[in-house]
Parts: structure tokens; C-alpha cells; sequence
């Protein structure tokens, strides 16, 4: 389970990359209809990531993540693994 | 440093890429399959221009070649990025489709079309994080009118520009613009064996076009200058075709 920082870190760069109202933002609502996203907004999402948590997203990752929550947990995931790889 | 990647330019066009290039202050990462004196040439010329290269030997058409010479330059450059590339390897086999074989049609396609996977694909994501990138496909007429005896070589350029015009979708809003430019009749090695008295007759201008001309204007569009053009093709070919 992603920490309170970590998610609001996540929301805040969700909210200023894709212009959304951070309120909109609830772990249970679906991730590509509240932000907006269509298929071409999938390279903002990917170099936001990169940018920001480095770590790289990749077409397939997509399929698991349907709500804020699921991203959540697909950043904090890779995160700590990527950190214990370090 | 600035580091902009020119594949084929070892000579012709793309060494006079690598050259206008280095005099906008690039490093420039010279890319060519086999001919080492022609890419040490260019290397020079680079070098007179006050600028700096390197030579990157690879083969377009096989990807793990190219994803290994790109991934190794990325490792050991990882505060690098290469904001500009020029995919100018093409090559001809030129026949009528009647004729052509299964060698002349699928070699002219990979270097010209799957060559530009191979080496683009690799470079994007940095820049697109980067927020800044210049992607510009040399094309040809052959690849806007279509050629006779060039089926595959008009297939290869066609399908490089359909593909510049996609991939500048995909990548607008993160300041990466690709374009392509599609010269004429450039006097070069590749036209050398052209009948250019005859054939300049029928270009309005009255003569072949020069390297440093196409050259000049890759510049441009490598150029901060040219941020809003993206998804564009420029034809330079004297008026012969518009």
C-alpha cells in the first residue's frame, strides 16, 4: 500500500501535468476518464512518471491500472523495487 | 554538450548534415555501415568547423546491432541525451517491379523505412522527458510522386513520410518536432551516374541541387527557430515537383 506522501506526491503532479481539480482525485475513480486521457496523453503520463519516480511505463502496464488506486500501488511497487535493486 | 546523430553520413547528404550540424554546435554522432575512410572524412570536416564527432558504425537494418551501439552511447552518456537525429540512411535498388527481386525490394525497405524504427525509437523517450527533440527523415520526391523503376525506394520514402506525419502527433505537445525533408536531384554519389545535362532541363531552377543546400535547411529545422513546424514535408528540388 503506496504512503500518504508518496500519494500525494502522485496527485499533485497527476493534477498540475493534466490540468484536473485535485479534488477530483479519489483512489476508487477510474484514472484515464478523471484525468481526461486519451491514447496520445499516455506519453505525458509516461514521462511524467519517468521525470518524477523514475521508472519507466510501459503499453502493457496500462492494463492493470484502471483507478488512481491501482496506479498507486503500480508506482509504489516499482519504486521499492527499483530502491532495493539500488 | 549538444549531441545530434546523422545516419548515413559518411557521405553526400549526410555528411553535409554532420557538417551544418557541428557549425550549430554539435557533437555529432556520425552514423555509417562500412566505409571508415569516407566517415573519417566527414569526421574531419566536423572537426574544421570547430565542432566535435564521433564515428558510430552500425548497420540500420539489423536492430540488435543498432540497439546495442545506441544503448552502449546512453550507459556511458547518462547525463547525455541526443537531442537531434537525422535519419538519412537510404539506399537504392532501383528496377522495374516486374522485375525486382525479394532482395532488391525488402534491402531498399530496410534501410529506408525499418532503419528509422531502429535507430528513432530508442532515442524518444529522452526526448520527451527532455521536452525538447528534432527528428527529421530525409525522403525524396520518389517517396511524394512515386518513381517508375523505384517502386521500392518510393515505398520506403512514402512510408517514412506517412510515418513522420504520425509520429509528430504523438509527440507535439512535448516540443519533439519531426519533419521530413524530400530533395530532388542533389549532386551527389548517388546521382552521379545521372545524366544531369539532360535531366536539369527539366528542373525549373536549370541544375541539380548542392548537399549544403539540403543541409541548410535540416539546419533550420534542427533549430529552435523551427519549433512550431512539425508533421511537414519540404520538398528542395529546384521546383521540379510541387
Amino acid at each position: 500500500m503506496a504512503n500518504t506522501e508518496l500519494i500525494e506526491k502522485i496527485n499533485q503532479k497527476l493534477a498540475e501535468e493534466f490540468e484536473t481539480d485535485i479534488e477530483r482525485i479519489r483512489p476508487d475513480a477510474p484514472l484515464m476518464q478523471t484525468l481526461e486521457l486519451d491514447s496520445l496523453d499516455l506519453v505525458d503520463m509516461v514521462v511524467l512518471v519517468e521525470q518524477h519516480f523514475g521508472l519507466t511505463l510501459k503499453a502493457q502496464d496500462f492494463a492493470t491500472i484502471k483507478t488512481f488506486q491501482d496506479f498507486y500501488d503500480f508506482i509504489d511497487s516499482h519504486v521499492n523495487e527499483s530502491n532495493e535493486q539500488k | 554538450m549538444k549531441y545530434a546523430l546523422v545516419t548515413g553520413g559518411s557521405r553526400g547528404i549526410g555528411r553535409a548534415i554532420c557538417i551544418q550540424l557541428a557549425g550549430m554546435g554539435y557533437h555529432v554522432l556520425i552514423n555509417y555501415r562500412h566505409n571508415d575512410a569516407e566517415a573519417l572524412v566527414t569526421l574531419q570536416a566536423v572537426r574544421e568547423k570547430g565542432s566535435d564527432g564521433e564515428l558510430m558504425k552500425c548497420d540500420v537494418t539489423d536492430q540488435a546491432q543498432v540497439s546495442a551501439v545506441l544503448s552502449g552511447w546512453m550507459q556511458s552518456h547518462p547525463d547525455q541525451y541526443i537531442e537531434v537525429v537525422v535519419n538519412n540512411a537510404g539506399i537504392r535498388k532501383d528496377n522495374l517491379l516486374l522485375w525486382m527481386t525479394d532482395e532488391e525490394w525488402t534491402g531498399v525497405l530496410n534501410t529506408g523505412l525499418n532503419g528509422f524504427f531502429h535507430v528513432t525509437q530508442p532515442l524518444l523517450k529522452n526526448m520527451l522527458v527532455k521536452r525538447f527533440g528534432r527528428i527529421i527523415n530525409i525522403v525524396s520526391l520518389s517517396g511524394i510522386k512515386g518513381l517508375p523503376g523505384q517502386t521500392n525506394y518510393s515505398a520506403a520514402k512514402g512510408g517514412l513520410i506517412a510515418a513522420t506525419k504520425a509520429l509528430a502527433q504523438e509527440t507535439a505537445k512535448k516540443q519533439v518536432t519531426v519533419n521530413a525533408v524530400a530533395p530532388g536531384f542533389i549532386r551527389t554519389d548517388m546521382t552521379e551516374q545521372l545524366n544531369e545535362n539532360e535531366l536539369k532541363k527539366l528542373i525549373p531552377a536549370g541544375r541539380f541541387g548542392e548537399p549544403e543546400e539540403v543541409a541548410a535547411l535540416v539546419g533550420f529545422l534542427a533549430s529552435p527557430a523551427a519549433s512550431y513546424i512539425t508533421g511537414e514535408v519540404i520538398s528542395i528540388n529546384g521546383g521540379l515537383y510541387t
